[in-house]
């Protein structure tokens, strides 16, 4: 902070140190003396005065720039002070603070693949790892193990292959985590049905709650279809379920083109074509993504054997390139 | 609770959390033992895990139960008193450092099973090595300190320190129990893991011989629980994770129960297993070869015969699970399997026969099963049941275990004429198909499904409930396997010639 004090304080000295002398009216060596003394404190008043006017940056080494103004002022009476105020003065005003210095910009570290352990197995390689009954228990089991942190949908069906493997370790691990797998889904099933009926009891079968219920547990049927995780009648059942609360919402909320996609899915599944196809157009009347309903509907089509229409479908799903998982399929068919 | 007390006994019955207290294949068996031989006197050192699990005996003890006494060892984990620093026995110490150097050498190495067997002996009370020491002194914190640091890949110390001491505290408890233990003349164990180790100790300190009888294998079994666990945590981050490498306290735990193991049998002679692939597998679990041989369970043909009569002329479509509701057993599988066969044959009823309240919770999820696949009408929840009861009004007895050994059920319901589907596990194909030719020449005497498939249990049920001439084929087969190879007279034999031949090698009791 500038202290208005000490600048006075300077002018007041220097003017006492002139007049001082003029005052003593001689020329004598006490004279001198009182005005070099005076001159000299006003000197250091000044330049304590104008150093809080330089920027951090330029007010290093502090003792140095203080006595570098002191000495200034000092040794050129007025024309140094006037010129150290100057100076003081152009720095602060003209001088702009180099702000952008003071933080350096680094470059973004790059995550080093290298250092983390490489697994033992790549993704394509697991399935035909854990097939191999030769392979070694120790390394099919750490095979298992990673089998953890892959989705439902790709594990299960590779633990249900070892279920019947010789090894009874890897068949119990195998049973456990398709376990685990299940019991989640099913425990939420679990909860979200008491949930319906309280909502159902509180509300009725029309309310707001009591939908959102039941597309819940529309989806979490799925989740068991779609994770593979349900098989043969337990599979129609689920089916069933998922179907009869996709029925509930939608007769309540005609416009949900999310559940009339899955409605037509699953009808699909319960080889009921005719409606399937209804419900599929109707989602994409609804204003879901062509992406999204096209590919169902050719495979629709190709199930009731009329090719033409699957093949035109193939052609319209072409046009969009948002599907790179889907491209050998649309490429196969818009062969020539 | 029991208070008989003895001066001495001839044989001590060593048992891990199952008879008198738990209801089930190996309690069952025990309890068939005991009474087999009422001029043996035994004395039962029963182990359990806390008191409050085990409530009140399932079984009356055998007046030959001269003595009994039960230890909990997950009881006593806190101290009673202020701790206070400790310097601990430095040669004891040494002896750990050593085992611990011992131990990273791998199990084969000959050296690791000496040092071992030195450090259980300097656990005994009185012994160098104090369980006073192990928790409070500062040489016991600097081996766990330079343990972690060196080894240890789980970032956590605290769940690293715990686990050290949750795991090894139990030991000096069976030390003690070891010391002051009544004099026996022959230890036999039902199991390793707890059990065998305190088998193993009795026969280190004072030469009794140890007979131990394996229904499953220990070892495997817990390796299937860790592999299962939630509880134990794997604080490891996605960057320090190896996806194919267990969590390090999960290791731990596996270790420590294959070394319990290995000393178990180290000290057993001879060391049973009920069938061929557990002895093999006792063999690859450090048994030693020459030890081992296989003595089927067997059962009383006498209780069982008379109700052949009481069937009706054709199968009742009952299928009948009898078992604990536990998931080793997977209730689940058999209630997935009985929607199938409610669709294919309306009228059939699925029965669980057995208790529910040991895993309450896995009892709700299947209930809660049953109600979300509309089985309220067909499957029905008896609770424990006399099996006598049960065999005449029964189609086929089910099994859908994803794990056993040589279960008793399904040779009981051989003995009342009724066929079994069961999962491929344990000795389970042998007792359906049969083991040898001679055996298998009787033709099956059920059906074998693969683990965890609803579909296939279904169709194999409906198989032979749907064809009379086929069921009652299999009720025939069934009837002379049993006859012929699973009778308790057949068992009790062997069993009597294990205990003269171990008493004949420890004339007093000591």
């Amino acid at each position: 902070m500038i202290n208005l004090k000490l600048g006075i304080a300077a002018v007041l000295l220097e003017l006492g140190a002139w007049s001082g002398p003029l005052l003593l009216g001689g020329q004598t060596d006490s004279a001198l003396a009182s005005y070099l003394l005076v001159h000299a404190l006003a000197c250091v008043m000044l330049s304590l005065f104008l150093f809080p006017l330089l920027s951090t940056r330029q007010a290093r080494p502090r003792l140095a720039i203080v006595l570098l103004m002191m000495v200034c002022s000092y040794a050129v009476p007025i024309a140094g002070f006037l010129g150290v105020l100057a100076a003081a003065l152009v720095l602060r005003l003209y001088r702009k603070p180099a702000t952008h210095t003071d933080f350096e910009s680094l470059q973004m570290p790059e995550f080093d693949q290298h250092q983390r352990r490489q697994g033992h197995f790549r993704h394509a390689g697991l399935r035909s790892f854990l097939g191999n009954i030769h392979a070694p228990i120790q390394s099919r089991l750490r095979a298992m193990v990673a089998l953890q942190y892959v989705s439902g949908r790709t594990a299960s069906p590779l633990l249900r292959t070892v279920l019947s493997d010789p090894s009874e370790d890897l068949r119990l691990l195998a049973y456990g985590m398709l376990d685990t797998l299940e019991k989640r889904v099913n425990s939420s099933i679990d909860a979200e049905l008491s949930a319906l009926h309280a909502a159902q009891e509180a509300a009725g079968n029309a309310a707001l709650r009591t939908l959102e219920s039941a597309q819940r547990l529309s989806d979490l049927y799925w989740e068991l279809i779609y994770q593979e995780l349900v098989q043969g009648d337990l599979r129609k059942h689920a089916i069933k379920e998922s179907l009869r609360y996709c029925d509930w919402v939608l007769a309540e909320q005609t416009d949900n083109a999310q559940l009339c996609l899955r409605r037509g899915r699953l009808l699909h599944e319960q080889k009921r074509p005719d409606e399937a196809a209804q419900a599929y157009a109707q989602a994409r009347e609804l204003g879901l993504p062509a992406t999204r309903v096209l590919p169902y509907q050719a495979e629709l089509c190709f199930d009731r054997k009329d090719f033409a229409q699957a093949h035109a479908l193939m052609q319209e799903l072409a046009q969009w390139s948002a599907l790179p998982r889907l491209r050998p399929v649309v490429d196969y068919w818009s062969g020539p | 609770m029991s208070t008989r007390k003895a001066e001495s006994a001839d044989v001590a019955l060593v048992l891990e959390g199952t008879f008198p207290y738990v209801s089930g294949g190996v309690s069952s068996w025990i309890n068939q033992i005991i009474r087999a031989y009422p001029e043996i006197r035994f004395a039962i050192v029963f182990l359990g895990s806390r008191r409050e699990d085990y409530k009140e005996f399932k079984y009356q003890l055998p007046d030959n139960v001269v003595h009994f006494e039960e230890h909990y060892l997950y009881e006593n984990l806190n101290a009673h008193y202020q701790p206070a620093k400790r310097d601990g026995d430095p040669q004891a110490f040494k002896l750990i450092d050593q085992l611990i150097d011992a131990l990273h050498q791998g199990p084969d190495h000959p050296q690791t099973m000496e040092v071992f067997r030195q450090v259980a002996l300097e656990m005994r009370p009185g012994g160098k090595l104090r369980l006073e020491d192990f928790l409070y002194s500062q040489r016991s914190w600097e081996i766990i300190c330079s343990v972690y640091r060196d080894h240890c890949s789980d970032p956590s110390f605290v769940d690293f320190f715990w686990t050290v001491r949750i795991m090894f505290q139990p030991l000096w408890l069976l030390a003690r129990v070891a010391s002051e233990l009544i004099p026996v003349r022959v230890t036999h164990c039902a199991s390793t893991g707890y059990a065998g180790f305190l088998g193993g100790l009795l026969e280190q300190t004072r030469g009794t011989p140890l007979v131990l009888s394996e229904h499953g294998i220990y070892t495997k079994e817990r390796k299937i629980d860790l592999f299962k666990s939630e509880w134990i945590r794997d604080n490891r981050n996605i960057f320090q994770r190896d996806p194919t490498e267990l969590s390090y306290f999960r290791q731990m735990w596996i270790h420590f129960f294959e070394w319990m193991g290995r000393y178990c049998y180290a000290s057993a002679d001879p060391i049973i297993a009920l069938y061929e692939a557990n002895r093999l597998r006792q063999v690859a679990d450090g048994a030693a070869p020459e030890r081992t041989f296989n003595i089927p369970n067997g059962i009383a043909l006498a209780r069982f015969a008379p109700l052949r009569t009481q069937r009706p002329a054709t199968p009742p479509p009952v299928l009948c699970l009898i078992g604990r509701v536990v998931p080793i057993k997977d209730i689940k599988t058999f209630v997935r399997a009985m929607r199938r066969v409610a669709n294919e044959l309306p009228g059939a009823e699925g029965w669980i026969a057995g208790p529910a309240e040991e895993d309450p919770s896995y009892a709700e999820e299947c209930q809660s099963l049953v109600r979300s696949l509309g089985l309220e009408e067909n499957i029905r929840f008896l609770g424990f049941q006399k099996v006598e009861d049960l065999m005449p009004r029964i189609g086929l007895v089910v099994l859908s275990s994803i794990s056993e050994a040589l279960p008793l059920v399904l040779l009981e319901g051989y003995a009342a004429g009724v066929p079994a589907v069961s999962t491929d596990v344990g000795s389970c194909r042998q007792l359906v198909e049969g083991l040898d030719a001679a055996d298998r020449a009787l033709g099956p005497s059920g059906k074998i499904v693969p683990i965890a498939d609803p579909q296939q249990l279904a169709d194999a049920a409906l198989s032979l409930l749907n064809d009379p001439v086929a069921w009652q084929a299999a009720s025939q087969a069934a009837i002379a396997r049993v006859e012929r190879y699973y009778t308790d007279t057949m068992m009790f034999d062997r069993y009597r010639a294990v205990y003269d031949k171990a008493f004949r090698q420890a004339p007093g009791a000591h």
